[in-house]
C-alpha cells in the first residue's frame, strides 16, 4: 500500500471512530458506553501517531511514550467517571 | 533521480523531525495531560453540574471541529509525501488546503464561543465553563500557532527549500500540528460527549 493511500485509509478511521463517538453519546450514559468512548479515542490517538506522525518507522521508546499519553489520560478518565464512585 | 518505490520507503527505526521538536511535543503534551486530568477530576467532584452544563455544548459542532482538524492534519501529512516524491508545487498547494480546513475549524469555535458567551456561559459561570474555557481556549492558541506554521511552510514548499532528501523542518513542523490534532481527539469526548 502506498503511502498516501494508508494515510487516507487512516483519516476514513479517525472520521468513523469521531461519528461513533457522537452517536455513542447520544445514546446514554453509563461505565461501559464511557468506556467504549475513551476507547475509540485511543484508537484515534493510534491512527495519529502511527499513521500521521510515522511513529510506526520510530525507535520503540518514542512509540511507547506517545502511546502511553493517551492511554494513561484515558485510564485516568476512566477511574474518574462518575459512576465508579 | 528516484523512483517513488525508492522515496515511499523510509528507514527502519526513524524518529521523523527533528529531536527537540519531539521533545517540545512531550513537553506540551504534559501540560495538556495535567489540564485533562483537573477536569476529569473536577468532574468526579460534581458530576451532576458538568452533565448540565455539556448538555449546552452541541456535540454535532464538536464532530465538525474535530473533523475539519483531522483533514487538515491528513493534507499536512500528503504534503510531506508529495515533497518526498520532489512534488513541492502540489506539496504547497496541500498545506494552503489543510490551511483552510484548519480555518474552518476557527470559524466554527468562534461561533460556538460567540454562542456562549451570549448565553452568559462564560469563564466565570461554573467550574465546567472555566475548565471548558481554559481547555479549549489554550488548545485554540495551539490551533492559532499551527496555522502560522502551516503558512509558512506552504511558503517555503512554493520556494522549493525542500527536498526528497532534506525535509527536517517540513516533518517537525507538520508533527505539530500532528499533536494539536492529537490533543483534541482525546480533549473532544471528555468535554462534548462523556456523560
Amino acid at each position: 500500500m502506498s503511502a498516501s493511500k494508508l494515510l487516507i485509509g487512516c483519516w476514513l478511521g479517525l472520521a468513523a471512530l469521531s461519528t461513533l463517538t457522537v452517536l455513542l453519546g447520544g445514546s446514554g450514559s453509563g461505565l461501559l458506553l464511557g468506556a467504549a468512548i475513551l476507547a475509540a479515542a485511543l484508537g484515534k490517538a493510534w491512527l495519529i501517531t502511527e499513521g500521521f506522525m510515522e511513529l510506526r518507522h520510530a525507535p520503540r521508546l518514542w512509540r511507547l511514550l506517545l502511546l502511553g499519553w493517551p492511554l494513561l489520560l484515558a485510564g485516568g478518565v476512566l477511574a474518574l467517571l462518575p459512576q465508579l464512585a | 533521480m528516484s523512483t517513488s518505490a525508492e522515496t515511499l520507503a523510509l528507514p527502519a527505526r526513524r524518529l521523523p523531525g527533528d529531536l527537540a521538536m519531539w521533545f517540545f511535543i512531550l513537553a506540551e503534551l504534559t501540560v495538556f495531560a495535567i489540564l485533562i486530568l483537573t477536569f476529569a477530576v473536577m468532574q468526579r467532584l460534581d458530576p451532576r453540574l458538568f452533565a448540565e452544563s455539556r448538555a449546552a455544548l452541541d456535540s454535532s459542532i464538536g464532530l465538525a471541529l474535530t473533523l475539519s482538524l483531522l483533514t487538515s492534519g491528513l493534507l499536512a501529512a500528503l504534503a510531506v509525501e508529495a515533497v518526498r516524491r520532489q512534488r513541492q508545487g502540489r506539496a504547497a498547494l496541500l498545506l494552503l488546503a489543510g490551511l483552510g480546513s484548519a480555518c474552518l475549524y476557527v470559524v466554527l469555535k468562534l461561533e460556538e464561543y460567540g454562542h456562549l458567551a451570549g448565553l452568559g456561559l462564560d469563564i466565570e459561570h461554573n467550574t465546567f465553563f472555566t475548565l471548558y474555557w481554559i481547555l479549549t481556549g489554550f488548545h485554540f492558541l495551539h490551533v492559532l500557532l499551527g496555522m502560522v506554521i502551516l503558512a509558512w511552510l506552504a511558503e517555503r514548499c512554493r520556494r522549493r527549500a525542500y527536498d526528497a532528501g532534506q525535509h527536517g523542518g517540513l516533518e517537525s513542523g507538520v508533527l505539530y500540528w500532528h499533536m494539536v490534532d492529537l490533543v483534541w481527539v482525546v480533549l473532544f469526548p471528555l468535554v462534548y460527549v462523556l456523560n
